[in-house]
């Protein structure tokens, strides 16, 4: 059974009397375990799609089914639990809490499923370790470089051990050192098992992956498996 | 319960995050249930000042008397000119009236009291049959009251108040000395129990004599006239003997059918009715004024509330997109603002009190925290808290995360 399926999926905005269609007919499934990248010309659709798969909007039109459930029918409270602890969303313009220091940003997931003071803490910390900034946990994010802001934002989104990782241009912001250090971190992440979706406007982020999905004006212009031998990184 | 224990500190670090516009709301509340508390525990303390003094008459007991009480100068005017009770009146009540237990006449004066070379002006000599000591409650500190045959014989012989007894006797044995109230001679009998200030007045400045000794160094009192205090056989027979005693009286004074009393009657309960009544008014104006600077108070915390979640916009969205729930977010929004009332309510209280005290030293009066005062503040201001922060905080709970987060 696929992880992530959708069927026809549109998204309309209305502005006024216009319709803007961001995705047109989306059909596609993603297994357990892919790494998958999208990518696209800038407004063909691909936050939007981000925004779907992670819960955090809803179709206007089609379906969507997250490991068998079916989105439509879950409740606010559902989708917030499926936010919680089952998709880690790396944004692509960090969204930390600006007042709040690099460990409360990665406690705050763990703070909304009643995690206990103590282990909540432990677990932050471990998380921020991964990312390499257990020495900045008190740091608030004006303190941090855009490099190690981001590496906030993936302790965050795996603090919980989601089984996806959404990335929305993770290494938009980044210079290309930077970049690769991010990506090197998802390979290791790849690696120990997790599914993880990337949105990148670079072809050399995007050969990371295993799959690219090709978006355009809305649809899904091209699905292809990038071969092993033009892959970047350790494989 | 963890999740409730975080968001709570995190409502709490955000008030003090902005601490001027949340002190400034907490200012706001603190004046306005400042301003309710002082009122209300001040006329709590008032009312319950006078309320014990009353509760020393018992509820089967009342008063009859040429003026009581009046309400314009013009009724003042008209009962001022009626004729006074007489201890004739009394005598025929006692005699005539059934369902009385006790008539006991009083009549006041003031006299100056010396004794040795020391003295004291302007003394209330309370003057009574022996039976008044079983109408009004009176304690006995140290020897007697005065008995029916002191009273048979005029007898000049005193019970002091202890203010008396202070000034005369510090450290002496009272009992068996001899003052002198005016030019005449009395012998100390007995001293009463202190009962303390009401309004600042001294209530232990005064000396208790026989009726008849009374009238044979003054006379019976021609303008004021006695009082009589009547004790009815029993609480539910009161009503019937206060109309048998109206009867009476009527008869006696020859007060034409179709005029009206020539004489007031009250009974302990109805004075305080008339007290109450008088502060009624007062009451439900200052009641308004805080209902409105409280209401004031509570759109001040609505604003801000409502600035707040506007400006936490992408807060809110980022809680969302990791995971937190409607109610989470509406928690979070009602604690901050019911912890700004809350603990302006807190603060408000105790000035509050604080004020009233001062107040009442000024006039030495010792009031108690009311209970009343301190659990309506506190309802109030919690009250406030959540009414007012409600629609912001569903505001902030029903925000679609993604609009959230691309707000500028
Ligand atoms: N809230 C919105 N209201 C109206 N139109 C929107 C809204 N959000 C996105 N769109 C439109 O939907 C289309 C797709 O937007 P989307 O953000 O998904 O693009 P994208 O592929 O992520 O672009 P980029 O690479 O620049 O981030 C765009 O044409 C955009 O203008
Ligand atoms: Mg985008």
């Amino acid at each position: 059974m696929p992880m992530i399926e959708t069927d026809n999926l549109w998204r309309t905005y209305t502005m006024g009397q216009e319709k803007v269609h961001a995705l047109r007919s989306v059909s596609m499934t993603i297994e357990k375990g892919e790494y998958v990248a999208i990518m696209g010309p800038s407004g063909s659709g691909k936050s939007t799609m981000m925004n779907l798969i992670g819960c955090l909007d809803t179709p206007t039109q089609g379906e969507y089914w997250l490991n068998d459930q079916r989105v439509r029918q879950l409740n606010d409270n559902q989708l917030a639990n499926i936010r919680n602890r089952e998709i880690g969303f790396v944004f692509q313009t960090f969204n930390l809490l600006p007042r709040a220091t690099a460990l409360h940003n990665v406690e705050l997931p763990l703070i909304y499923n009643g995690t206990p003071k103590a282990e909540r803490e432990d677990m932050a910390k471990a998380a921020l370790a991964k990312v390499d900034l257990a020495d900045r946990m008190l740091h608030r994010p004006s303190e941090l470089s855009g490099g190690q802001r981001q590496r906030v934002a993936i302790a965050r989104a795996l603090v919980n051990n989601p089984s996806i990782l959404l990335a929305d241009e993770p290494t938009g912001n980044l210079d290309s050192k930077t970049s690769k250090e991010i990506m090197r971190f998802f390979d290791d992440l790849h690696h120990q098992g997790n599914t993880i979706i990337t949105v990148t406007h670079e072809p050399d982020i995007a050969r990371h992956a295993h799959r690219v999905l090709s978006i355009l004006d809305g649809r899904i212009a091209s699905d292809e498996r990038v071969p092993e031998s033009e892959r970047n990184g350790i494989h | 319960m963890v999740v409730f224990g975080s968001i709570f500190r995190i409502a709490g670090a955000a008030l003090w995050a902005n601490k001027l516009r949340s002190g400034l709301t907490f200012v706001g509340i603190v004046f306005g249930v400042t301003s309710v508390m002082t009122i209300i525990t001040a006329l709590e303390g008032a009312t319950g000042a006078i309320e014990k003094q009353l509760d020393t008459l018992g509820p089967s007991t009342f008063m009859v008397a040429k003026l009581m009480s009046a309400f314009s100068e013009e009724e003042f005017l008209e009962k001022i000119k009626r004729k006074p009770v007489s201890i004739r009146d009394a005598e025929i009540v006692e005699e005539d009236c059934h369902l009385c237990e006790k008539v006991s006449p009083r009549a006041h004066g003031g006299a100056r009291v010396k004794y040795g070379d020391k003295y004291i002006r302007n003394v209330d000599i309370t003057a009574g049959t022996a039976n008044i000591v079983d109408i009004v409650d009176f304690e006995v500190a140290q020897g007697r009251f005065h008995s029916t045959e002191d009273d048979l014989y005029k007898r000049r012989v005193v019970l002091i108040g202890d203010d008396l007894r202070e000034e005369f006797f510090e450290g002496v044995n009272p009992l068996g000395k001899v003052i002198k109230i005016g030019p005449e001679k009395y012998t100390v009998i007995g001293v009463a129990e202190r009962r303390g200030e009401m309004f600042g007045e001294s209530q232990d400045g005064f000396a208790i004599i026989p009726l008849s000794a009374f009238i044979r160094q003054f006379g019976e009192p021609r303008r004021r006239g006695i009082n009589m205090l009547i004790k009815a056989r029993s609480v539910e027979l009161l009503p019937e003997a206060m109309d048998e005693v109206r009867v009476i009286m009527r008869t006696i004074r020859k007060v034409p059918y179709d005029e009206p009393d020539d004489f007031d009657m009250e009974t302990a309960d109805s004075i305080l009715e008339m007290l109450n009544n008088f502060t009624r008014m007062f009451r439900l104006v200052m009641v308004g004024i805080s209902t409105i600077s409280l209401v004031i108070g509570g759109i001040v915390v609505m604003n801000i509330m409502m600035v707040s979640v506007t400006e936490r916009t992408r807060e809110i969205g980022i809680r969302k997109s990791i995971g937190a729930k409607q109610k989470h977010i509406l928690l979070q929004f009602l604690f901050e603002s019911v912890m700004l009332t809350l603990s302006g309510g807190v603060v408000g209280i105790i000035l509050g009190f604080l004020i009233a005290q001062a107040l009442a030293g000024q006039i030495d009066m010792d009031i108690e925290p009311s209970m009343l005062a301190i659990s309506a503040g506190l309802t109030v201001s919690t009250g406030i808290g959540l009414i007012f922060g409600i629609y912001p905080a569903m505001k902030a709970a029903r925000m679609d995360p993604i609009k959230a987060l691309s707000y500028e």
